[in-house]
């Protein structure tokens, strides 16, 4: 898995590849809190991510928390259709907003 | 078909490879190979991570069995020594509220729901000293 992050005044912009299970969501999670600060706006990029496990949900399940308590958003690009379908089925598909796109991300943020 | 991999996490991909592989014989769709990839991810990952720990050994394994059935049908089955663990004593997917707001739901017991609703069939059992994890996928669901 590698991640690529791009820090604009009000956003973060995570890019992700490869999969997200037990052994590589640490790395995710060290990649990206740490650089939320005070922004409102947390995008991830999972276009090229193709495995997404409970572990890589949880992390997701931390970004939403960290960014909720600044009031902001989590927008997720790219979700593949079997990874949406592991959203669905645990709920989790109610707290982010979903965009095709990195462009459509920010169009409507 | 088997394969012996050791309960290490570095092994999470290659056991998902291997299974994958097998997955093109009976043509199982994206879908359903994406399923039984996560539901043996899961289970795996509870081995690894807490199973082989509990006994405190370090150089545990995890056998890897690809069966194929009358061509639609695939099973597979993790094989470890590591402490028994039913994960079919674990919550079932009806009675994990999946509807707790995101902020206030308990971190943890999500992989197990997850394995258990990502494959056709899932079974357990304890025998000779070794967890049996069983996963079934039927190609014509």
């Amino acid at each position: 898995m590698k991640v690529s992050v791009k820090e604009t005044e009000t956003a973060v912009i995570a890019s992700i590849e490869g999969s997200i299970d037990s052994k590589t969501a640490p790395d995710l999670q060290q990649s990206i809190l740490p650089v939320v600060n005070d922004r409102n706006l947390m995008v991830l990029d999972l276009t090229a991510v193709s495995f997404v496990s409970s572990a890589g949900l949880r992390v997701l399940l931390m970004v939403y928390r960290q960014l909720k308590s600044n009031n902001g958003k989590v927008v997720l690009v790219g979700v593949s259709e079997e990874i949406m379908d592991v959203m669905f089925m645990t709920g989790f598909i109610t707290f982010f907003e979903i965009a095709p796109t990195l462009k459509e991300a920010f169009a409507n943020n | 078909m088997v394969k012996t991999f050791a309960a290490t996490l570095d092994s999470l991909e290659p056991i998902r490879n291997f299974i994958a592989e097998h997955c093109v014989e009976v043509n199982l769709n994206k879908k359903q190979t994406y399923g039984l990839c996560l539901a043996v991810d899961e289970i795996a990952t509870n081995i690894i991570n807490y199973g082989y720990p509990a006994t405190g050994a370090s150089n545990g394994q995890i056998e890897v069995h690809v069966q194929t059935n009358f061509s639609d049908q695939l099973k597979v089955t993790l094989i470890d020594t590591a402490t028994p663990f039913n994960p079919l004593q674990h919550l079932t997917p009806e009675e994990a509220d999946l509807n707790i707001p995101l902020e206030e739901r308990p971190i943890g017991g999500l992989g197990i729901v997850l394995a258990r609703q990502s494959v056709d069939d899932f079974n357990y059992e304890y025998k000779d000293g070794s967890n049996y994890n069983i996963f079934v996928i039927n190609a014509q669901a």
